[in-house]
């Protein structure tokens, strides 16, 4: 592993979603230098993987790309994606050290242009994440059209060293010889910006989520409704069928002690009845059914886009779906207890999507060495004092943003990060 | 008199050996995607159409062929009277 000079900032923001961006361009706007290390092939996080926006159905491309490019584009900000923090270490006050890991993409970023011709000779098809394993994606890759930088990475896992890339990229930006670089970081702040997980539904065998194609997760259906979109229209995976009868199951994953995540996850109930207007729009002949204990409309115009929603025709069931069963030609089989009716019913969907829970992110409890960073019982970051001071950590100096600190939606995470960025510019000045 | 450039994809080669699990996807992609364009080649087809012409799972196919409409090589084409599947076709 290649050794670099060391690297000094006034604060280390580790996460480039929409919580870290925030956080970096408030410092940065303060005069602050700022590194800001992202762990995948782009900034954005999640939200820039969703359609629109709940409840005032903005475009969430449309408001996430100009964040990125102003974070990209500041000259207080300098980003490292693809990149790892570790080893951080509160060394004194205003003072803490950590190693950053940049790691290979076997192209170089300076010359890249992301012109996608190496893509497009790549003979190589594996399941690409980015389209959450709707569609395949090739070994040297754009991860998806917005990406930010747009620059092409090489899958070395899965790569078949034939060479073509190289060859036929016009400014010779493919390097094998690239390796993981350490770089010594030394920073005055920390801010954790690090997002959440999302909940993995085969954990939930009734559900028969990877062994029925027509199950599908949320995100899989966010993607759906995209303009960049896997497939050319609302389908379904198993046979390409336009589906006319959609279910969702509200809190899988989400408040359920059986699968150790007994919280609300916060935003399900609202990306649900998102999800179903936008399907109502897409396909119109469709019915949408949302099966539910309850719904949770707390935030500013979460109630009235409820309304929207049954006014739309979108039918809500009061009821947990117990198990999930395939028919011969892909259609499902929901058995549930109909709580209003006090019956157990079995209704027929073609296609079920599954509003999976967000989980704690686990690697940022992993980012320090000493002190160790505190959680709290859900194994999110540990707010200190949450009522007077939110953002504050058990390390003075370092302070949490979005989701790493629990569940939380989009307008939140946002006032979150506003919150971390102004603490961290306190500690730093005083 | 012209340097010949030296490839780095020669540099890693010495380094680094292709996972039999990479050779294996890489030959099953080759296969599905020549049973696939073969069978669009007479005519436009659903996906249920292309499963039972070439006995591949149908959520295969529908993976397969949208990578392969998403890299060009096809296009959509008409829904079909019970506006249920599409039809795909090659691209000219």
């Amino acid at each position: 592993m290649e050794q670099q000079n060391e690297l000094s900032f006034d604060t280390l923001v580790i996460g480039g979603g929409i919580a870290g961006s925030e956080a970096a361009i408030n410092l940065a706007n303060l005069n602050y230098k700022v590194i800001l290390v992202e762990k995948d092939l782009s900034l954005g996080g999640k939200m820039i993987h969703l359609s629109k926006v709940f409840p005032t159905l903005d475009c969430s491309a449309c408001i996430t790309t100009p964040k990125v490019s102003e974070t990209i584009r500041h000259p207080n900000i300098t980003i490292y994606t693809y990149s790892e923090v570790k080893n951080i270490v509160k060394v004194s006050e205003k003072k803490f050290t950590a190693t950053l890991v940049k790691k290979p993409r076997y192209v170089d970023e300076d010359l890249c242009t992301g012109c996608q011709e190496c893509e497009d000779k790549c003979p190589v098809v594996v399941k690409d994440q980015f389209q959450y394993d709707l569609v395949g994606r090739k070994a040297v890759y754009v991860p998806f059209s917005i990406a930010n930088p747009r620059v092409v990475n090489i899958d070395i896992e899965n790569c078949i060293l034939c060479g073509l890339c190289e060859k036929v990229c016009p400014v010779d930006a493919i390097d094998f010889t690239q390796e993981a670089v350490d770089i010594p970081l030394t920073v005055k702040s920390v801010i954790i910006a690090t997002g959440y997980e999302l909940f993995d539904p085969t954990q939930i065998l009734r559900y028969g989520f990877g062994k029925f194609k027509n199950v599908v997760t949320a995100m899989q259906m966010e993607r759906q409704l995209v303009p960049t979109r896997p497939y050319n229209s609302v389908l379904r995976p198993k046979d390409g069928k336009m589906p006319d009868n959609i279910a969702y199951i509200l809190c899988t994953g989400s408040r359920d002690e059986t699968v150790g995540n007994p919280i609300c996850s916060q935003i399900c109930c609202m990306y649900s009845v998102k999800q179903a207007q936008l399907l109502l729009g897409a396909l119109p002949m469709a019915d949408v059914s949302i099966y539910c204990m309850d719904i949770r409309a707390f935030g500013k115009g979460f109630c009235e886009f409820y309304q929207q929603a049954i006014g739309m025709g979108v039918e809500f069931h009061k009821g947990k779906v117990a198990k999930i069963t395939e028919k011969e030609n892909g259609n499902l089989i929901l058995r549930y207890e109909d709580i209003e009716e006090g019956k157990i019913k079995e209704v027929e969907h073609d296609l079920v999507v599954l509003s999976i829970g967000v989980l704690p992110n686990p690697d940022a409890k992993l980012l320090f060495n000493n002190p160790v960073i505190e959680s709290d019982e859900f194994n999110y970051i540990k707010q200190i004092d949450e009522l007077l001071c939110p953002p504050e950590t058990n390390i003075e100096g370092v302070y949490v943003a979005g989701t790493s600190s629990g569940p939380m939606d989009i307008p939140d995470s946002i006032l979150s990060a506003g919150a971390a960025s102004a603490c961290s510019a306190n500690y730093i000045r005083n | 008199m012209e340097i010949k450039k030296i490839k780095t994809i020669d540099i890693i080669k010495e380094k680094r050996t292709v996972s039999a699990e990479a050779k294996q996807n890489h030959k099953e992609y080759n296969k599905i995607k020549k049973l696939i364009l073969k069978s669009l080649e007479s005519e436009a087809k659903t996906i249920p159409q292309i499963a039972g012409e070439t006995k591949l799972p149908p959520d295969v196919v529908t993976f397969y062929l949208m990578t392969l409409r998403k890299y060009g090589s096809i296009e959509t084409g008409e829904i079909d009277d019970m506006d249920e599947y599409f039809s795909y076709k090659l691209k000219k």
